[in-house]
């Protein structure tokens, strides 16, 4: 009677007969450096998007929600890849989100205070088309003379004083003596903020001038 | 003739030298063959070919990924993760769940009466199949943690190293495996 096989004979069977051979070293080096890549670009993506989140939120310029949602997305890509890694099982879930979200907001917060997010938010919106639909300025901050803030294009220049038209089209002068912050020319047709106080019903006193950031061109002064 | 040369290396030389000679994966298999077989065996109570045939592939998927072998690790746990995977998913596709076949379980009892108020007399004095009915009836994850700790005398890293998850939660899936056992026990009063 023949004898019946082992499983380890009839594998080895397969194997030579299929010349089955084992999966070159590079291609899984390959793809755990692409797999790495992938962790940190998202973590670059990541931070970057909160550090604009904490712009959009303290700085109150832009709207926060565009790059909330590519926080989330980009907090989850950053998680999923890392699970995929050789070693993720010996961690935690809870301690992996909780590491995510320090290195997130600890650097996040730094790219905001270094004002990188701000000249990163400049940057896209003279380099991506569309990029401050998703990201809007908040006009509604800048246009609320009872609190001290205004905003509006420069149409009148005079000795002492100048008239910008707000973005709901009513003409405010503008008198005082304002402090200039930034690239200001002061000009007809400049886009500015202002920060002072209500003296009439279009009068504002104003003690300080910065440029309208977005130099006008993609503004959204309808949605906010 | 092979296997006598085999004898002189430890696991992660042979995983070394299989990468160039299919014939010391061989001696790697005849070494694991009969531990992995029970295993599967053990956890899923499936007909011997079938057991083969998991075991099998396991085999040539393990061939296949011996240059990602995680030597880092115990080649068996990495084995033993591989031939669980693929035991799991044949399980899944023939939509099976998974079911327990140990003969000792001494070892168990000594864990499961320790910290409890379920007397080991009375549980000794009854049968295997009362303990393997309300096993049975465990979830899933805790019957492989079971298997694995009980029956296959794995260490905490080791079942770590295998079922992917943190020797913390291991320690946790033990536990919460007792506490079920004990709940089921105490609603049927079987003993």
């Amino acid at each position: 009677m023949k004898k019946k096989k082992s499983i380890s004979e009839l594998t080895l069977k397969t194997i030579t007969k299929k010349q089955i051979k084992p999966i070159p070293r590079w291609e899984f080096m390959a793809k755990n450096w692409t797999l790495w890549a992938g962790i940190i670009t998202s973590l670059v993506v990541l931070i970057i998007g909160l550090g604009l989140v904490i712009f959009g939120v303290i700085d109150n310029i832009i709207s926060p929600y565009f790059w909330l949602i590519i926080a989330v997305v980009f907090f989850g890509l950053s998680y999923f890849l890392f699970q995929k890694t050789k070693r993720a099982y010996n961690f935690p879930k809870w301690q992996v989100v909780l590491v995510i979200s320090i290195i997130g907001l600890i650097i996040g917060g730094v790219v905001f205070r270094s004002g990188l997010a701000k000249r990163i938010d400049l940057g896209l919106e003279t380099k991506l088309p569309y990029y401050r639909q998703m990201a809007p300025m908040k006009i509604a901050t800048w246009t609320n003379p009872e609190a001290g803030y205004l905003s509006g294009e420069i149409v009148r220049i005079d000795k002492n004083s100048f008239e910008i038209k707000d973005f709901e089209g009513k003409v405010w002068t503008i008198t005082g003596t304002p402090l200039i912050r930034g690239r200001v020319s002061k000009i007809v047709g400049e886009e500015i903020k202002l920060i002072g106080l209500q003296i009439d019903e279009n009068t504002f006193e104003s003690t300080e001038i910065r440029p309208w950031m977005g130099r006008g061109q993609n503004m959204m002064k309808e949605n906010y | 003739m092979i296997e006598e040369k085999c004898q002189n290396y430890d696991d992660n030389e042979l995983v070394a030298l299989s990468r160039n000679d299919s014939q010391y994966f061989y001696c790697l298999m005849k070494r694991y063959e009969e531990k992995l077989s029970n295993y599967v065996k053990r956890f899923t109570y499936l007909a011997d070919e079938d057991i083969a045939d998991i075991v099998q592939e396991s085999f040539i998927s393990a061939y296949q990924h011996l240059n990602d072998c995680d030597c880092k690790l115990k080649f068996s746990s990495w084995m033993y993760r591989i031939v669980h995977n693929q035991a799991i998913n044949f399980m899944k596709k023939n939509k099976q769940s998974v079911k327990i076949d140990v003969e000792n379980y001494d070892e168990f009892v000594d864990w499961l009466v320790a910290d409890t108020d379920i007397e080991k007399e009375t549980i000794i004095k009854h049968q295997n199949d009362d303990i393997k009915e309300i096993i049975e009836k465990l979830k899933p994850i805790y019957k492989e943690v079971l298997v694995l700790k009980f029956f296959e005398d794995k260490d905490y890293q080791e079942i770590s190293d295998i079922l992917q998850k943190p020797m913390g939660t291991v320690a946790t899936l033990l536990s919460r495996a007792k506490i079920q056992f004990k709940k089921i026990y105490e609603k049927e009063k079987k003993y």
